[in-house]
């Protein structure tokens, strides 16, 4: 659509010589379930090292626009995936980029706390270990303590590897799960909704830690909550029936959107 | 730490093992793919050996024969009374039609095995012919009775090894003493004086290996052991040697015995077989078998029937195969639907035992277990999901019924045994009993199936039918349980099918005797002895006629088209019903 | 039987009407109003319906249940009674005859000696070391053959001589000119127990009119007997029938007024059912427990519990007399459980693996129509009646396998070996795994998967180290109960593992199982006394308890497993 298209150039030309450079460019994205539309020419160009807030009411098609970005909608039956998705300038729906590689470097984060029925060791050495990045098994113990480190995590469990990683509380199974991304080091991170799930004292904490990760990774969330966008995320996109509304600086969306939906929709009329 | 060098030395790293683990995954998939496979191959293998060795038992080879009923044999008293019809020598009728066959046969042993291509049975089956009408005797009556059932078996190809052989000479036979001296135009024999020389040349090899390895055997062994083991190759040896010499003498004249294959000259209404082999191919000699075969000069048109299969191993004899054979030949072999296999019930003749008596039996036991654990199956179903407080006796009664069901069938038999036969003393080999037992293993199935389908009805259509004053009890039959019966009825209908095929309880009740007459339809039936499908398969699995294992894989048949007739009731009252919540 | 059926049709009639004359009272009492009724008029008619049939209906029921041996008690203790003066005087010939006294005695003596030979033996036997002495077991061995030998001929002889006194007695008594209602009672209480069985049953036959194995004066004397109670009884039964419907009838219909609870009323009577229906599934229970522990337990009493678990030969014929060579009786059972063990693992490492992947491969690879096509193959697989995979063992796999194995150059290959029976065991029980471990495996939330795949992971690695992981326990308590299924698996084994009771490893031997010594000692004649037939209960108590301490197992790591992802 012209309309998207337009966003995107006038985005681009604020961004100031300042800004880092474009992580994730996509071009007329369009995703069908069965042949049901779910995400409509959706164009967005997302910079490396920061914080992008997808929001958006349910249904809106953010969730499914995430999924693209690890072609994570490869495992539901049915679902076609069209236009233009590039990470670093490589297509990411071409046919010779192999998922597996393409998710190795791009992280994912999940709305429930997911860790494996293994340990917390072996839920971080998971990925190191299925891709082969350790060499011994000092490598791997290096591996797994500096994720933790950086998810915030070790000191918590360092004394006790070995438990099951389902023991620990919710927040700390999320900063798990994070951990576990970080692991084999992606260059983007996808949250989906990763605070959902949470009561408020784990949610600062994960928020805590989105932040100081901004510092190496491109992170992309999707958040229901206003408040969180705003206080994560440098930009943030408004997603309204599978249709990109308005992207933007999260202090333009949330104090002067140019849209009159997203108007309504922070302002809590609708959503 | 996301410098480019590394996260670009990630991503080699990746690609580098992505070939391996491509590999491990097409491995893994592939095991899967072969797991469905095998799973789906070995039903199709099963399906095809039953299918394969039951549909010969689906047609049964008759004899036609005129039979004459003389009025004072079948009739003894001359009043026609059925007791004087009863007593009639029906026995005399019918071998007096089939020696009306064959007149030249009347040593007694020969008369023996004649009488032998069909079971005395027969003769109750024309007495009840006669029965049925009265004005037959007196008359010629066309009577049909299956052949005996190795015979049965030869016809239809499933007996021997045999092949028949065109010839290009003419024939002269003519009277040498007591034999008969065979002469072909043409080197007609050559072939199986070849063939005859090569398998006792592959004995005598056969012999020789035996014996080396007993001389191998004797090596290892000491003391008595071994010297037995020697003694046995030198016994082999000297077989082997006997079997060579006997090659060699008398020009290469071969004599046939019974470890070598029969060997038939037929033409038309007489049967020669052979019992040597000239070398020259041209000449044999012979015994007659059928009809006159002393003075035959020139014939033309003459075959060899050879059975492979040599008389020493198989169970017919060649005598009864060149009758046979001459009565197909005459047109009085018919082959024909096997009625008998439904409308007779068991028997220690493979070719008049039917399944007639088991299905029945079958159908009585059923109907006690639909009478019983249906209804029960449902009640408590329903007591438990719709009433039941949750106490311990609940519980208990949950946990009971999830083990029961899986209790070992055998158990339920036992329990028939020890509480309905000894301490009841309800008799034993009864449907009634067998439907108790299966009823009671049915029972947690049926229960699990109804509590599946009761639990699967929303709680909001039971709380609508409270919310407008209906009670408890009429919310449960006015509204759930008619939403729940699909799956109820499709649950009990694959529960019914488990019980129809079960056969191990059934053995420990007695159900597995010897039974020639079906039970009644009928309520007088259920106290009657009786067998039931499964367990006349049992029996007739260990039958030691081999014409019974055709007719186990036909009843095998006919059990499975009556489990499948069940499951797609099943499967066709869940499409018809289904509703998703 | 046809007062029966006449009663039991008039109570039906009697049931219709109860039914119509509440529900019309009922209107009646409101003038037609029914809106005034506590409960529809229906419920009404229910209700007094109800009370006019139940009761009389339970009473023809247990009727037609206890009926016949009501009668057959009732003719034998009279039977007993007539024959009193004759008992008595056979039993004072018995006490003064020196013969029959001097057999018994020494009968008795020698059964004596035969346990302390025993005992001497079990002392030996058990012995350790030193004390071991091989010769002398033999040696008491053949002692105790002796004396059984001797045992069995004076009981044997001394049985003969009472027959003959009971002979005597009964001619002299024939000659004094006793009744035959004498007579037969003296016939039927000094005959064996299971002629007696047969005794009552040939005389409730005579009183039928139907055929009987045998007739004599004495049987139809029986007959009139049993004639006379039965018409007692079901005369008396059918009254009190009919009472119970009258009265039931009269009775509620007086209850019905307008205020009446009968809607109450009758749905009690359906709970009560409900529950009753219920607590047969427990009665059941109890059944089988009990059954098999008293069998069991008297079983126990001539064999003892440490002999049968542990003991190393299983040949259950009891010698019928003790110089038959090779029927000793042996109960050790441990062959049994071997035989078992080998089956069921050779079953198990076909269908685990098969099941297994076959279910993997379904849930995770499949599209929705190839899954569509082979589930219900697989449902086939497992609607096939266990006799046809007996059949199919027998004269399919046990030929090839044989066939197969005498190529490769292995002598004396058996037919019935235990590789057939485990094999095709092992296909039975495919589907029960793969459909067990289908739900198992479906019931793994997919957030399990898709964090896995976010990691790069390939399907293959998702289901071995995240999926498989998390369904461990459902699927080890699929297992278990494929075990539990296999241990409890009658006709495979029964048609296709043979019955020689060979302590083996060897795979292409023959073995029996458990369920196979069960049937094997309870189809044909059996007497019921014997420990031969008892043990068949042992073993059953064994094979139930295994069954159940597994089912237990593995329903509770099922059920906690579901809980966990539920």
């Amino acid at each position: 659509m012209p309309d998207n298209q337009s966003h995107i150039l006038d985005q681009n030309a604020g961004f100031g010589e300042t800004e880092p450079p474009i992580k994730v460019a996509a071009r007329d994205v369009c995703v069908a379930y069965d042949g049901k539309q779910a995400l409509n020419h959706v164009s967005i160009d997302i910079p490396d090292r920061s914080v992008t807030a997808f929001i958006g009411p349910s249904g809106c098609g953010k969730s499914t626009f995430l999924r693209c970005l690890n072609r994570m909608n490869d495992t539901i039956e049915g679902a076609r995936v069209t236009g233009s998705l590039k990470i670093d300038g490589a297509e990411v729906n071409d046919k010779s980029i192999d998922p597996v590689v393409l998710r190795a470097s791009v992280g994912m984060v999940f709305q429930k706390p997911n860790p494996f029925p293994k340990s917390i060791y072996d839920n971080v050495a998971y990925g190191p270990r299925i891709h082969g990045l350790a060499l011994s098994r000092n490598d791997l113990d290096g591996i797994v303590e500096s994720s933790l480190k950086k998810a915030g995590l070790w000191e918590e469990v360092a004394d006790r590897l070995n438990d099951p990683g389902t023991s620990l509380s919710g927040g700390q199974q999320q900063r798990l799960v994070i951990a576990r991304a970080i692991a084999i080091n992606p260059e983007v991170i996808l949250m989906d909704e990763p605070c959902s799930a949470l009561d408020p004292i784990a949610t600062a904490k994960i928020e805590e830690l989105i932040d100081e990760l901004r510092e190496n990774y491109c992170i992309i969330i999707v958040t229901h909550s206003m408040q969180q966008a705003a206080r994560v995320s440098q930009r943030t996109a408004f997603f309204h029936m599978g249709t990109l509304v308005e992207f933007g600086r999260t202090e333009d969306i949330f104090t002067n959107p140019r849209d009159p939906r997203t108007q309504d929709y922070i302002t809590g009329r609708f959503g | 730490m996301t410098d480019t060098s590394d996260t670009t030395s990630i991503r080699d790293a990746v690609s580098r093992q992505l070939p391996r683990r491509y590999r491990a995954e097409l491995r893994f998939r592939a095991a899967g793919l072969a797991a469905v496979a095998s799973a789906v191959g070995i039903l199709v293998i099963l399906l095809i050996s039953i299918l394969s060795q039951g549909l010969p038992a689906f047609t049964v080879n008759q004899l036609v024969l005129p039979v004459h009923l003389d009025r004072s044999v079948v009739d003894p008293e001359g009043d026609a009374s059925e007791a004087s019809l009863r007593r009639g020598a029906y026995s005399r009728v019918l071998q007096d039609a089939i020696r009306a066959e064959f007149p030249e046969v009347t040593a007694r042993r020969d008369l023996r095995n004649l009488f032998g291509l069909y079971t005395p049975l027969n003769a109750t089956r024309l007495m009840d012919d006669v029965l049925a009408d009265p004005s037959l005797v007196g008359e010629t009556y066309t009577f049909r009775m299956p052949i005996a059932d190795d015979l049965d078996l030869y016809l239809k190809g499933r007996l021997v090894e045999d092949r028949t052989l065109a010839t290009s000479g003419l024939l002269t036979i003519s009277a040498d003493g007591d034999a008969l001296a065979l002469n072909s135009s043409a080197p007609d024999f050559a072939s199986l004086v070849e063939d005859a020389v090569a398998t006792m040349r592959a004995e005598a090899t056969a012999l020789d290996a035996r014996a080396e390895r007993a001389r191998n055997l004797a090596a290892e062994l000491e003391g008595s052991d071994a010297e037995d083991a020697l003694y046995e190759a030198e016994r082999l040896s000297a077989q082997a040697q006997a079997l060579r010499e006997e090659l060699a003498e008398n020009d290469g004249r071969i004599e046939l015995n019974r470890d070598l294959p029969t060997i038939l000259v037929e033409l038309s209404g007489v049967a020669v077989r052979l019992t040597a082999l000239d070398a020259n191919g041209r000449s044999a000699s012979g015994e007659a078998m059928l009809g006159d075969a002393a003075d035959i000069s020139g014939a033309a048109d003459w075959t060899l029937y050879v059975i492979d299969t040599p008389e020493s191993r198989r169970r017919v004899s060649d005598q009864a195969i060149v009758w046979t054979r001459a009565l197909e030949a005459r047109g009085l072999v018919r082959t024909d639907f096997n009625t008998y296999l439904f409308s007779n019930a068991d028997s220690r003749e493979p070719e008049l035992a039917g399944v007639k008596g088991a299905l029945f039996g079958s159908i009585l036991t059923m109907l006690i277990v639909i009478c019983l654990s249906v209804p029960v199956g449902v009640f408590t179903a329903i007591y438990l999901e719709e009433y039941a407080p949750k106490n311990r006796l609940t519980d208990l009664i949950e946990v009971n019924i999830n083990n029961l069901a899986a209790v070992p069938s055998i158990v339920f038999g036992l329990l028939g045994l020890a509480v309905f036969i000894n301490a009841f003393g309800l008799p034993r080999s009864a449907p009634l009993v067998g439907g108790l037992v299966l009823s009671l293993m049915t029972l947690p199935t049926v229960i699990i199936a109804s509590r599946a389908a009761l639990k699967a009805v929303p709680q909001s259509i039971r709380q609508a039918a409270l919310a407008v004053g209906a009670s408890k009890t009429q919310s449960v039959f006015h509204h759930v349980l008619p939403l729940a019966a699909p799956g109820i009825l499709t649950g009990s209908i694959i529960g019914l099918a488990q019980a129809l095929g079960e056969t191990a309880p059934l053995l420990m009740i007695g159900m597995v005797a010897f039974i020639a007459d079906a039970p009644t339809l009928g309520l007088e039936g259920l106290t009657q002895p009786a067998t039931v499908m499964p367990v006349q398969v049992f029996l007739w699995s260990d039958g030691a006629e081999r014409a019974f294992e055709a007719r186990t894989a036909a009843a095998i048949l006919v059990l499975l088209a009556l489990m499948i007739g069940f499951n797609a009731l099943a499967i066709y009252l869940r499409r018809r019903f289904e509703r998703r919540w | 039987m046809s007062v029966i059926a006449i009663v039991a049709l008039m109570v039906i009639v009697m049931l219709a009407g109860g039914f119509y004359v509440g529900r019309a009272r009922a209107i009646g009492a409101v003038n037609g109003n029914t809106v005034r009724l506590h409960s529809l008029p229906n419920y009404h008619g229910y209700y007094v319906a109800i009370w006019t049939g139940l009761p009389a209906f339970l009473l023809l029921a247990a009727y037609g249940i206890f009926g016949g041996q009501a009668v057959e008690r009732l003719t034998f203790s009279e039977l007993q009674r007539e024959a009193s003066a004759l008992n008595a005087r056979l039993e004072e010939r018995l006490l003064s005859d020196a013969e029959y006294e001097e057999f018994r005695g020494a009968a008795l003596q020698l059964r004596e000696r035969v346990n302390a030979i025993g005992d001497d033996m079990q002392r030996l036997r058990s012995a350790r070391g030193e004390e071991r002495d091989p010769a002398r077991l033999e040696q008491l061995q053949q002692e105790q053959r002796e004396a059984l030998n001797s045992a069995t001929a004076a009981e044997e002889a001394a049985i003969g001589r009472r027959a003959e006194l009971v002979a005597a007695v009964g001619s002299e008594a024939e000659a004094a000119g006793a009744s035959m209602r004498q007579l037969a009672g003296f016939e039927l209480v000094q005959a064996p127990r299971e002629q007696r069985q047969l005794f009552l049953s040939d005389a409730m036959q005579i009183a039928n009119g139907a055929l009987s194995s045998r007739e004599s004066a004495e049987l139809n004397a029986a007959a009139r007997i049993v004639a006379r109670y039965q018409d007692r009884i079901r005369y008396f039964v059918a009254v009190l029938a009919l009472v119970f419907a009258a009265g039931g009838l009269l009775r509620t219909r007086s209850q019905v007024i307008p205020d009446f609870r009968a809607r109450n009323h009758v749905e009690r009577l359906i709970t009560g059912l409900l529950l009753l229906s219920s607590v047969l599934a427990i009665l059941t229970t109890v059944g089988i427990v009990f059954s098999l522990l008293f069998e069991s337990i008297r079983f126990f009493s001539t064999v003892p519990v440490s002999e049968f678990l542990f003991g190393l030969q299983w040949s259950p014929q009891i010698a019928l007399r003790a110089d038959q060579v090779g029927q000793s009786g042996a109960f050790g059972a441990v062959p049994l459980f071997a035989g078992t063990a080998l089956i069921t693992l050779i079953a198990m490492a076909v269908a685990v693996p098969i099941g297994l992947l076959s279910a993997i491969y379904l849930s995770e690879y499949a599209g929705p129509r190839f899954r569509a096509t082979a589930k219900p193959v697989l449902e086939i697989l497992a609607g096939i009646p266990t006799v046809v995979y007996g059949f199919f063992a027998l004269l399919t796999v046990g030929p090839a396998i044989r066939g197969l194995f005498t190529w490769l150059g292995f002598d004396d290959v058996v037919t019935q070996s235990a590789l057939s029976a485990g094999l095709v065991m092992g296909v039975m029980i495919i589907p029960f795994i793969s459909s067990l471990s289908d739900d198992v495996i479906n019931s793994v939330p997919q957030t399990l998967r898709d964090g896995s795949y976010a990691m790069g992971a390939t399907r293959s690695e998702t289901i071995t180290r995240v999926v498989m992981p998390a369904a461990l326990p459902g699927i080890v308590g699929a297992i278990l109960l494929a075990v539990s299924r296999a241990v409890g698996e009658t006709m495979i084994v029964v048609m296709a593992a043979g019955q020689g009771a060979n302590l083996t490893a060897n795979p292409l031997e023959s073995v029996t199982t458990i369920t196979v010594q069960i049937v094997m000692l309870l189809t044909g004649d059996q007497e019921f006394d014997s420990p031969k037939t008892l043990s068949a209960f042992a073993l059953g108590l064994v094979l139930f308890v295994i069954t159940l301490i597994m089912n237990v197992i593995a329903l509770r790591v099922v059920q906690r497993y579901r809980e966990k992802y539920d």
